[in-house]
């Protein structure tokens, strides 16, 4: 029997009534080339049960090799030797989940150190994969690849973007023994999956802050990457490797014009919602939006419902509430978070900030970051791109303007001021608008971290 | 491509099929107007554009296809950018003078500025001059027309839709090898039947590799990409399952359906065929040679003999001929199993001397013919005219 690696799948040169194909893990007949094929995330499994059976096969699958260059020593916090320890036990397929600013990144580094067969780092942004180059580069001594932002340079440690991957890892699946997922909290929707359902690789590291809720996107992470192996809270570490951390809940009005623009609005939109929600009590806001698509009505309620959440994106009294916190921590190093980009350019040339967006090129971001840990920036403004994963040790102020994506976006902004320093004591700004959805969505996010 | 949210009123799910509104001769009076509107817009930034667009044309167009066809515009316009200083300049400078003169803005602005040599007002005009919404438009290309706009916006709609696919059905009648090829190139899996219809001469099923598991878009942009290549067949249908709006909907497609065409495939692959071609015609001239004839179907896939040689006296003396040139051992030996297994007689392999088959691996009834860089046009007249008259006595 001879396997070999096609586009992002394991394809079986055997006899279609071969009696041990068949029952193999995840394969199946593929009647358009008359072969068995199975998913290259199989391969581990399938090897081994093979071997079980104690069945002969010519394994063309694999062109991991070990990596050329050398590790540093890594030195680990006791809860991330942990961290790898349980990673370990768990037959290298596993989830370590510790809050953002614990040291995620090493907990990876020093896994493939152990590893040390050719490994692929899955990040989400551009921003995280210059971060990840810059973290290993640091400890290990050797050629990396990048894949996104305009690169396609593949070598034994390569790190890219998850749209890098969806798109190359039906060419590249078979050349990793190792596969980090950053943020591993992404996968599991069958949205993109296909960038870790294509690679062979058998050790897997996913990590995350905030992993899915126990449901299906939560067994199939299980199954394509492992499961939970490792899991500490943010109260966990707070005061000794976190730092402490103040929530402040700064609650503003609208002026009276943006009173009553607010209110129009949500006259036109908070009847046809509640009409839905008496008909449909346990519907959730995706189905809403679907059903008002289907009518003149409902889908002016929701042009009126996107026009209330611009306004309360960056009205007058948090631009104020901005600029008096500004003026208070001038000294301090400030995150500003906005619901988009329009709000985050506007804050910057109001009070002379450097925005991070998507727009602003690499070399440019890498600089800006640069000079905010020099100090020659003390405050940053972003609508997502600061959200997750980067690291940003020296802030410790954070003004969470607005925010879209809800508890887990918050959590992330959270943690981006949380990395530890001497005497450090992070402090967090959550402006709300009072009486209207705000308030209760700074709630929802309030209770997301207390349970992270 | 155009984003998810424009499909929503740009087709229609009816039963179990998607419906796309395309364009037609009745939109090209407001398409000419859209038209006009971006070139009145032309060196100014696209944020004003977009701002415009929100409003409705002077004349009657419907929403949903104004903003699909604009995005089809726009895509078509160049955007440059205008700005007085580097913009990246202006926010290394200006963001440095607001560290150093916090809460002092306008004394930040005026040292930004004349660190840069330029004014305030020059400084705030780059600032962020290079962002998507702040650069200038450049003019649609002039020689586009509402018919042409409108063609590519149905094209752009009928990709998109495919991009929610995993596996096409093409039933199709001439130019087959393009698509095929295409698709090949593209990693996806081609597999033949019988047509379902008379008036086609095979039906292709193209997926990828993973689609087998589950119902993968990974492949959704290939499958597009075949889209504007079957306007040069001469008769196709095209059928897709596509996930639109959380529901699997059937998509067709079919000759006539009002798409923006590829160029003109290649009469050629390579200066070789068209060499050998030259030579071959001027060698033979009782001989007729054929580009791409029909294809022959085998083990479930179609070859497709590179020329037919047909004696013009003679049209039952006819041979094809299949040129295995530079490419990579995979190919080459996918290709002669193919070849093998269609058991086609009166077949003339000419095989680069560098690709090294074995003999055993050679289709049994064919005649070789190696050659290095160059087909020997007369090696190939002596196998056609020596066999036809051996036939023929």
């Amino acid at each position: 029997m001879r396997i070999r690696f096609d586009r992002g799948t394991l394809l079986f040169e055997v006899d279609r009534r071969h009696p041990n194909v068949s029952a193999l893990p995840g394969v199946m007949w593929d009647p358009r080339v008359g072969a068995y094929r199975a998913p290259a995330y199989r391969y581990g499994k399938i090897i081994a049960e093979l071997d079980d059976r104690g069945i002969g096969i010519s394994d063309e699958v694999s062109l991991h090799r070990r990596i050329p260059g050398r590790f540093h020593r890594i030195e680990l916090r006791p809860y991330q030797e942990a961290a790898l320890d349980a990673w370990e036990l768990s037959g290298r397929r596993a989830l370590v989940v510790l809050p953002t600013g614990s040291g995620k990144t090493r907990v990876a580094l020093a896994a493939a150190s152990r590893c040390l067969s050719s490994a692929v780092c899955l990040v989400p942004t551009r921003v995280l994969l210059d971060q990840w180059c810059r973290e290993i580069s640091r400890v290990y001594a050797g050629p990396i690849g990048r894949l996104g932002d305009g690169d396609r340079r593949v070598e034994a440690i390569t790190v890219s973007t998850f749209e890098s991957a969806y798109r190359h890892m039906p060419r590249l699946g078979n050349r990793f023994g190792m596969l980090v997922v950053d943020e591993a909290h992404h996968f599991g929707g069958k949205v993109k999956d296909e960038a870790i359902e294509m690679c062979i690789a058998e050790a897997r590291l996913g990590l995350t802050a905030t992993p899915p809720a126990p449901g299906e996107a939560a067994g199939r992470l299980a199954d394509l990457i492992g499961p939970t192996s490792y899991e500490l809270l943010i109260s966990d570490l707070t005061g000794q490797f976190l730092a402490d951390l103040d929530l402040i809940t700064i609650s503003v009005d609208l002026t009276p014009p943006e009173r009553r623009c607010y209110e129009a609005e949500m006259g036109r939109f908070r009847p046809v919602f509640l009409r839905f929600r008496r008909l449909s009590p346990t519907s959730s806001w995706t189905d809403f939006v679907r059903s008002a698509y289907r009518t003149p009505e409902g889908r002016c309620a929701l042009d009126s419902w996107r026009r209330a959440r611009k306004l309360l994106a960056f009205p007058r009294r948090k631009a104020e509430a901005v600029r008096m916190l500004l003026r208070r921590h001038r000294n301090a190093r400030v995150l500003v978070f906005t619901t988009d980009n329009e709000t985050a350019y506007n804050i910057a040339q109001t009070h002379l900030i450097m925005p991070i967006t998507c727009d602003i090129g690499r070399t440019e971001r890498e600089e800006a970051l640069e000079r905010f840990h020099k100090g020659e920036l003390s405050a940053l403004v972003s609508a997502r791109v600061l959200n997750e994963g980067m690291d940003v040790p020296e802030a410790n102020v954070a003004v969470v303007v607005g925010g879209a994506m809800g508890r887990r976006e918050h959590v992330q902004r959270v943690g981006r001021i949380l990395r530890p320093a001497q005497g450090k004591r992070a402090l967090v700004y959550e402006l709300v608008v009072r009486g209207t959805g705000e308030v209760r969505q700074a709630f929802r996010r309030r209770q997301g971290l207390g349970s992270r | 491509m155009v984003p998810g949210r424009l499909l929503k009123y740009t087709c229609e799910v009816r039963g179990s099929e998607v419906i796309p509104h395309f364009l037609g001769d009745h939109d090209h009076p407001w398409l000419r107007v859209l038209i006009d509107e971006f070139h009145r817009f032309a060196g100014r930034p696209r944020r004003e554009l977009d701002h415009r667009l929100q409003e409705p044309l002077p004349c009657k167009s419907p929403p949903g296809k104004r903003a699909l066809a604009a995005h089809t515009l726009s895509r078509l316009c160049r955007e440059r950018q205008h700005a007085p200083v580097k913009p990246r300049d202006a926010r290394r400078a200006l963001f440095r003078a607001g560290r150093k003169y916090q809460g002092r803005s306008d004394v930040a602005w005026s040292v930004a500025a004349h660190t840069l040599n330029v004014s305030p007002e020059a400084l705030r005009e780059s600032l962020f001059a290079d962002l998507p919404t702040e650069r200038r438009l450049a003019p649609p290309p002039s020689e586009l027309s509402p018919g042409e706009l409108a063609l590519r916006t149905n094209l752009s709609l009928a990709q998109t839709l495919l991009f929610r696919a995993s596996s096409v059905r093409i039933e199709i009648l001439g130019n087959a090898r393009t698509i095929v090829r295409h698709a090949r190139l593209r990693g996806l899996i081609c597999t033949v039947r019988a047509p379902s219809s008379a008036e086609t001469e095979c039906s292709l099923d193209i997926s990828g590799p993973f689609a087998l598991f589950r119902r993968t878009l990974v492949y959704g942009r290939f499958l597009g990409e075949l889209v504007p290549l079957l306007a040069w067949c001469n008769r196709f249908h095209l059928s897709a399952e596509c996930v639109i709006k959380e529901r699997i909907a059937t998509l067709r497609l079919q000759t006539g359906d009002p798409i923006f065409p590829s160029r003109e495939p290649r009469r050629f692959d390579s200066r070789l065929e068209r060499r050998f071609a030259r030579e071959f015609s001027k060698l033979a001239p009782n001989w007729d040679l054929i580009r791409e004839p029909e294809p022959v179907r085998a083990d479930g896939t179609l070859i497709f003999p590179d020329f037919a040689l047909w004696r013009r006296d003679s049209p039952k003396r006819r041979w094809l001929l299949e040129i295995v040139g530079f490419w990579t051992p995979d190919y080459v030996r996918n290709k002669l199993a193919r070849l093998r297994a269609a058991r086609l007689t009166n077949l003339i392999l000419c095989i680069d001397e560098e690709r090294n088959c074995a003999d055993e691996e050679l289709p049994q009834n064919a005649f070789v013919v190696r050659f290095r860089r160059r087909i020997d046009a007369e090696k190939v007249v002596d196998i056609v005219e020596r066999r036809s008259e051996a036939e023929s006595t």
